[in-house]
């Protein structure tokens, strides 16, 4: 409750500060009513080229697609194993995930996910994502391998935004410290400072109820993320994540170091809507899976 | 019982290999079968332009007039509507083809491929996964 109250705060005193029509305009496309948007288009600010400036992280950022992406565990950007498929030595992981805890190991089988060796149709699980309930952080940067996000700087706080259910992130840079005895947030509690040219993120206070990713690896409201961000040119956004969560792992969670490209479009509207995605289950997917009459 | 006779008419339609592109979104793989298609031919009886997932139910006759309510699932408006969706494309009564990759269940659901109007027109367009990305521009799986 307190972080969407801080986010949505946020959010407020952006679209005051900034002149830009960044936030001001909703992109539509082709396909909406005649005279909307061209997706394509970019705001202008974002669009011009600017000098190369390594504490300036404001850009739209996405994951390059790549083969099997949606089996791909991005902390890693390593293949899982999958069904009827064998995966190429070259995509395995050593170092993914670290043993779990029997609370985490617990956990982690008590989760239904449509992704992955254990997957099942979505009628039959129990995916978060299935209802609109929130996906939190960090699973929902994960999903910018199709759906992009961007970093917005303004004084005392960075911004991030993902398109994927339009997150909205606040990493205060104010000086503050990370609180002591969080109440759980869905998207955590996030502070950044710079360490030369690497923004570096540290977050907790994360509501344990979500997933990591969509195959169900869970993490406990004990989970400590750092996040180092680095842009190494103007188009290419580098980032390693490190998880450490003694309830859920026996060892550090350390992620392989993954590339964002700069991406040359604009974040859309990418709403999942609680009532819609109700209808949806009740007319589509339920009796995909035999649960309910068609 | 009506599952059974929608697998049934299914296969009498025609059951085929096809080439998936990809495999769009939450649990599709696990839910349909990915390597095979259903050709339907039928009237749309509700378009449901939604987030996060678009569908479109349709009524499938057949030959002895026995009538199934299918139902077909797409991604979401955002995406569809650079391929050429929108709220607007479809209404009740429309006569379509659907191409789709039918349940694991046997059930009258499909995961679309593409569908077919009755002036030709093919959607969604080829070749487009949103955000202005092509589908050419990614590799193959």
């Amino acid at each position: 409750m307190r972080n969407r109250l801080v986010a949505s705060v946020g959010v407020l005193l952006v679209v005051g500060a900034c002149s830009s029509p960044l936030l001001a305009q909703t992109y539509g496309t082709k396909g909406y009513s005649p005279g909307a948007w061209k997706p394509e288009e970019l705001p202008k600010d974002l669009a011009k080229t600017k000098p190369f400036d390594p504490h300036d992280l404001s850009a739209v950022w996405s994951m390059p697609t790549k083969p099997g992406y949606f089996e791909r565990h991005s902390l890693n950007d390593k293949w899982l194993e999958i069904k009827d498929k064998s995966v190429p030595d070259q995509m395995k992981s050593d170092t993914y995930p670290p043993p779990m805890t029997p609370w985490g190991k617990a956990k982690f089988e008590a989760t239904k996910p449509s992704y992955g060796p254990r997957s099942v149709p979505p009628g039959e699980g129990n995916d978060e994502v299935s209802t609109c309930e929130p996906m939190g952080y960090p699973r929902d940067l994960w999903e910018a391998n199709l759906r992009p996000f961007e970093f917005i700087q303004i004084s005392g706080r960075v911004l991030q935004h993902m398109q994927f259910h339009d997150l909205w992130r606040t990493i205060w840079t104010d000086g503050r410290q990370l609180p002591k005895n969080p109440d759980p947030a869905w998207n955590g509690y996030a502070i950044g400072h710079w360490d030369g040219d690497t923004f570096v993120v540290e977050s907790n206070g994360y509501d344990d109820r979500t997933w990591l990713d969509h195959f169900g690896s869970p993490h406990s409201d004990q989970m400590y993320l750092v996040e180092r961000y680095k842009r190494v040119d103007a188009d290419h956004l580098e980032l390693q994540m490190t998880l450490t969560d003694p309830k859920t792992y026996t060892a550090p969670w350390v992620g392989d170091k993954i590339t964002f490209d700069r991406a040359k479009v604009a974040i859309f509207e990418e709403i999942c809507a609680p009532s819609e995605e109700s209808n949806f289950n009740d007319k589509i997917r339920d009796p995909a899976v035999g649960k309910a009459q068609p | 019982m009506k599952p059974r006779l929608a697998a049934c008419f299914a296969s009498v339609l025609g059951v085929l290999l096809a080439v998936v592109p990809l495999l769009a979104h939450h649990g599709t793989g696990v839910a349909y079968e990915v390597d095979k298609e259903v050709t339907l031919k039928g009237t749309v009886t509700e378009w449901i332009w939604a987030n996060p997932h678009c569908a479109i139910l349709f009524d499938v006759t057949d030959d002895k007039g026995n009538v199934v309510h299918w139902g077909a699932e797409l991604g979401n408006p955002h995406s569809l509507s650079e391929a050429g969706l929108s709220k607007d494309v479809l209404k009740p009564g429309d006569k379509l083809t659907v191409v789709g990759h039918p349940s694991k269940s046997g059930a009258p659901r499909v995961s679309l491929e593409h569908f077919v109007l009755a002036d030709g027109r093919e959607l969604p367009e080829k070749g487009v996964k949103g955000n202005g990305v092509k589908l050419n521009d990614e590799p193959s799986q």
